[in-house]
Order: C-alpha cells, then structure tokens, then sequence
C-alpha cells in the first residue's frame, strides 16, 4: 500500500508542478501586483486598496459589467436551449443522425478568433447585401450599433457552444432507462409528460456541466468579442477579459488592470461555484 | 508493464522540457558579440534580414537574432513580457515621450552615435531629453487625402485647386453628384471603427498647431483646447456625409482594400504605408493613380500634411559595455553606411530620416509624394506620441464614433476629451 503511495505522487508531480508554476504562482504574483502601482516595467511601491477603488470608479469596467452579465444570462440559455434541441433531435432514430451529429459539432472544432471573423464577414457583407436585395435598412447596419454588436455576439456563442454542449446532452439522453419511459407511457403520460417528468431529472447533471461550462465561458470571452467588434461602436460592445486587456496594455495601467482582473476572478469563481451548488442539488440518484 | 514505463519516461521528459525553458540569452564572450533585437515592423521582415545577413558579411564577429512582433499595441505588451521573462532584448523600439518616460532606466545613450548626428531636423524631438539621444528614427511617414487621379479625371476637378476646407467641400459635392456617372460608390470611404484613423491621424491634424507642433510640447501639455476644434468638426462631418456607409463598421481593410484599389470611393484619409497593400490588389493603380493631397486646416496651413517619425531604436543599457557598442554599430551601420543606406531605399522602400539619402531613388509613389512635401517643408508635425496613453484612441477615437452615430454632440465630445486629458495628466 505505501509504495503504491510514493508512485502515486510520483506520477502526479509532473502535473502538480506544472499546475503550480503556471497556475498558482501568476495567480498570486497577480494579487501581489494589484496593491501596487506596477505599470508592467517596475513596481515601485504598495499603494494598498488604491486600485481595487478606482475599479469601481472608472465607467468602462461598469459598462463591461453589466454588458458581460446581460450577454452571459442571454447566451447561457439560448446555447442551452438550442443544445438541447439539437440533442432531442438527433437521438430519435432516423437515417443520417450521425452525419447531423458532426454537422451540427463542427462549429466548436473552428477556432474563436477565425468565427468572430467569419461572422464578421456575414453581418457586415452578407446581411447587408441581402438588406439591399430586400431593401431592409436594419440589415445594413449590422455591427454599426451597439443593439447588433450585442446580439451579433450572442448568435456567434450560441451557434459555436450548441453542438459543443449537444454532445453531452446526448451522452445522458441515450443513458436515460429506456424501462422508466416505457412504465410511465403505459401510465398514461404523453409525450411531453415523458419529457418534463421523466427525462428532464434524469439528464439532470447535464445540466449542471453545461450550465457551468456555458457560463464560465461565456464569462471570459475574449477572442469572439476582439474579431467580431473589437468592443466598437464606441466601447459599448467591450466585455470583462477585454476591458482588462485594454486596461493593462493599451492605457498602460497595468496594476489597475490587475486589480480588475482579481475581481473578475472572484466573480467568475463565485457564479460558477453558487450555480453547481443549486444545479447538483437539483440531481436525482437511483 | 510496458505502459508503466512509458509514463515515466514521459513525465521524465516533460520536467526535462520545463527546466529547459530558461537557459538562453544574449551577451558576449571570446570577442563574439550577440545582439538581441525585437522589433516591430512585420511589413519589412524579410528585406530586414536580408540586411542583418550583409552586416554579418562585413562583421562576422556579431550574431544578430531579429523577433518581430507586429502591429501597435501587441509590441508593447510583447516588449514588457520579454523584459519580464529575463531575456532582454539589446535593442528595442521606443514611439515617444511617453515610452521615454516608462523605459528610462533601460535606454543608453545614442548621442554619440552618427546616425543621431545625421538624423533630420526635428525627428529627434520625441526622444531627446536635454541634449540626450535615447532614439534613432526608422523613417518617416505622410498621410493625407489620397485621391484616385482618374475619378478626379473624369469629374473635371483640378485637386490644385483644393485651398480651403470649403473647396474641398465643393469637391465632395460636386463628386457626390455625379457619382454614378463616375461609377463609384460614394466620395469618401470613412473607416470610423479604426480608432487609430479618427483618434490619431485626423485629430492630429488639428490638435498640432496648438502644440507648437512639437510633440514633447504636448507630453508636457496638462490641458488639451481643441483651438481648431470647428475645423476639426467639419472635417469629420464632410467624410460622414459623403462616405459609404455604415462607417462605424468599416474598417481599414474595406476602406484602403475593397473600396479605394477597386475604384468605389474618390477619396480616403490614409498615408504612405498603404502602397504594398495597393500594390497587392492592382500595380499600376498604386503607380498612376494615386495622388496625395493635405488636409486644410483653416486659419492655419492648408497646404501641408503630417509628417512624422512612427518608431525609434533603442539600445538597452543593462546589456554589458561591448553588446551596447556593437548594438550602435549596427544602427549606425544601418542607416549611415552606403550599403545600409542602399538597402533602407530600395529594400525597405523607406522615407529616410537621415540626410545624405538620393531621395530621388525612392520608389512609390505616395512616399514619393510624402517626400516631396517634406522637402517644400510643407509638413505638419506629428503630435499624437504626445497624448496621454490611450486618450486618442480610447477616448477620442471612442467619442468621434458615438458623434457619428449621433449619439454625442460635438461640445459634449470635446469636454469629454478636454477633461479626461486632464484627469490623465493630473495624477
């Protein structure tokens, strides 16, 4: 028993080294430079919560905010609920479920920044070509206003996630006991019965993944928001990741931006903990 | 069993990998010198090191490795890492006073090398302080109005004729109207996304003569007035009017690439560093039709352009005494010797910064006509190094986007501006 123990932690330091030298130690290089006036070259001295007051002071971290929270509750659900759809869709038995399957996943093997462009390029090109076929104004501003900025945003999340998070809709759907459906048709229950009663509970940790996956994520996005609108018109498209970002290395304020950056982490941290809380306690055991 | 053995082998390998990261660094030994040098300009890599390898025929002693990193703000951030990470660059590139102010410390002294004493008038003045030299210019740029000579051709307009705001006005209105006949798409191709274009380029124009045009006037400046802020406004207005639009989505590519090379707009505010991307879509274009003209600024000069300094060299003064002298070599090698100067010609296709240059050898056209300008001393100095960091384009930039947009009136932007300059500079 106690060699095994050795080799265990044998074969984990590599990883936990790892862990440590990239993770760990910026983490707390990081809180360490936000109570400084560093400014990326030299820190000169500890300025205390100087920075961490300023965050809350300054509208562009406010904006960014508030414009990540609305764009996050609106992505969360839609990738969810076209996820979800999609994983309906392709469980029912019929020809070419499969090839569907790798249809509708292969947006999430492109990379963020190519998508942010290749959309870019429909919203602004395409869109508006088909406004001026149709003579539709509101297609030919796409990207130009704050309104489209935004939901630009959240059709590119949804559409890149939504197979992502189908997989493992249909991971669970497909260990749903087939016997369980079978005794609740016989009792009577419709379809949608089934569905709500039946199968919502038991694909219950899926939801707990995807729900934290989908937040999370779209919490930090960063590469999306810089092809697609690079936070344009006026800043009002910026989210968290890129305000901080232009905190640190275009304003030059780098331990600002640190501070900033703290704080994200402990948001981020806090919603994602709270919701897989609330999400497991929602899971049923058999 | 095998298995087992593999996954230490592995994980051996990965702790091997990791330690491996950190050895490597520049410095000198045995008379052999290697020189670091990160640099920014992504458009000239290849004829940059087709310049490093010459050098090293004549001075075989020197190792010379060039990292690009291009493109703004990335190089800035790339810099700092590379400071962070221990492997110091010998040489490095500095854009102003600003800069100036963050790297001191790790910036030696260029005052002694010849390349300063043959730098141009005035293109030493955003890295000077006292009578130190802590930069040596790349080149320099011009921008303006660029016009497609055959639209204007065509239209009848002489673009001599352009002396006032108010002419140009007339141009845009009277090429507006007969835009179909002329077959283009509107007068103007506005790209008011790139905040770089607004914040910097067009503000430049006229937030510099209130500076004395002297860019350290301006990192010095606790205040900004916007004195020709009417001129400023008009400006603005006229591409907004006539320009193909959305403009707070156009971007620099759909402005110099898809409308001006093919044709679709008459005008576009840009300057000599759009020649190779012109040159990509059509060659003759870029060598008969292009022509520059300034921008006017009423009450001031209405014949000039901009002209400036984008980038400086700098040499790090934590290197060792022989890395430092071989670093200002190089430099001076570069730019002063007859080799180095007939590769920074017609390699690098620069306008040069330093005298003892046959300018008439320079090959495109916009840079031809840059040149031209300097050479009249029809120029308007290059201020927007001066700014307070990230004002021209975060603020600036950023309210000229939601004036456009009609979400901002023109007072209200230039408060905006006045105050956040202020509040920039108080601390």
């Amino acid at each position: 028993m106690k060699k095994s123990n050795t080799w265990f932690w044998l074969f984990l330091a590599p990883v936990l080294f790892a862990l440590f030298a990239v993770v760990l130690l910026p983490l707390i290089y990081g809180i360490y430079y936000s109570f400084t006036d560093w400014n990326g070259i030299t820190s000169s001295q500890f300025v205390g919560l100087k920075n961490y007051m300023n965050v809350f002071q300054t509208d562009s971290f406010m904006n960014a905010l508030w414009f990540t929270v609305k764009f996050a509750v609106l992505s969360v659900i839609s990738t969810n609920v076209i996820g979800l759809g999609l994983a309906l869709i392709v469980t029912q038995k019929f020809k070419g479920n499969n090839f569907l399957r790798t249809v509708f996943f292969m947006p999430n093997l492109i990379g963020g920044l190519i998508l942010g462009f290749i959309w870019q390029f429909i919203y602004i090109k395409a869109f508006a070509a088909v406004g001026n076929m149709l003579d539709v104004a509101s297609l030919k501003t796409w990207l130009a206003t704050p309104g489209t900025g935004f939901w630009g945003l959240v059709i590119l999340m949804s559409w890149q996630y939504s197979g992502y998070i189908m997989v493992i809709y249909i991971a669970y759907l497909e260990n749903v006991d087939r016997e369980l459906i079978e005794a609740a048709e016989i009792d009577g229950a419709n379809i949608w019965q089934r569905f709500i009663h039946i199968t919502l509970p038991m694909i219950a940790p899926a939801f707990t993944v995807n729900l934290f996956l989908t937040l999370s994520n779209s919490f930090k996005l960063y590469d999306q928001n810089l092809s697609l609108t690079a936070g344009g018109p006026y800043n009002s498209t910026q989210m968290l990741a890129m305000d901080i970002y232009n905190t640190a290395f275009s304003s030059n304020q780098m331990a600002l931006a640190q501070a900033k950056a703290v704080i994200f982490f402990a948001i981020v941290a806090a919603i994602s903990l709270t919701q897989v809380y609330f999400s497991k306690k929602r899971e049923v055991e058999l | 069993m095998k298995k087992k053995w593999f996954v230490a082998m592995l994980s051996l390998f990965l702790i091997f990998a990791l330690s491996a990261c950190s050895s490597s660094g520049s410095g000198s030994s045995g008379g052999k010198v290697t020189v670091d040098v990160f640099q920014y300009k992504v458009e000239f890599k290849n004829q940059f090191a087709h310049l490093v390898s010459q050098y090293k025929k004549v001075h075989p002693n020197v190792t010379i490795n060039v990292t690009t990193v291009g493109g703004g703000s990335d190089y800035g951030a790339a810099l700092k890492s590379k400071f962070a990470s221990g492997s110091e660059p010998a040489i490095y590139n500095i854009g102003g006073p600003q800069d100036l102010h963050d790297w001191k410390g790790k910036l030696a002294d260029l005052s002694d090398t010849q390349a300063a004493k043959d730098a141009l008038p005035g293109t030493l003045a955003g890295v000077t302080e006292g009578k130190v030299v802590y930069g040596l210019p790349y080149n320099e740029e011009g921008y303006g109005l660029l016009y497609n000579k055959d639209v204007f051709k065509k239209a009848g307009i002489d673009p001599a004729s352009i002396k006032s705001s108010a002419d140009l006005a007339n141009v845009a209105a009277e090429l507006d109207q007969k835009k179909a006949q002329l077959g283009i798409q509107a007068v103007f191709a506005f790209p008011v996304k790139e905040q770089w274009v607004t914040g910097l380029h067009s503000s430049n124009v006229f937030l510099s003569p209130e500076f004395g045009e002297n860019v350290s006037n301006a990192y010095k400046s606790k205040t900004v007035s916007f004195k020709y802020g009417q001129q400023f406004k008009q400006y603005i207005d006229l591409q907004q009017k006539y320009s193909v639009q959305p403009t707070a989505s156009m971007d620099y590519a759909t402005q110099v690439e898809q409308l001006f090379s093919n044709g679709k707009v008459a005008m576009i505010q840009q300057g000599d560093w759009v020649s190779t991307t012109i040159q990509g879509i059509d060659k003759n274009f870029e060598k008969n039709n292009v022509g520059l003209l300034p921008i006017p600024i009423d009450g001031y000069k209405t014949d000039s352009i901009p002209v400036g300094v984008p980038m400086y060299w700098a040499v790090n003064s934590n290197k060792d005494a022989n890395t430092i002298k071989a670093a200002k070599d190089f430099l001076d090698w570069m730019n002063t010797s007859s080799q180095g100067k007939s590769i920074v010609l017609n390699d690098f296709q620069f306008i040069p910064a330093y005298k003892g240059y046959d300018a008439s050898k320079i090959q495109d056209s916009i840079a031809k006509e840059v040149y031209s300008y300097a050479q009249k001393k029809k120029t308007i100095g290059w201020i927007f190094m001066g700014y307070p960091t990230g004002w021209g384009m975060n603020t600036l930039g950023a309210d000229i986007q939601q004036y456009t947009s009609g979400k901002m009136s023109w007072n209200a932007l230039e408060k905006d501006a006045e105050n956040a300059w202020k509040t920039n500079r108080g601390q």
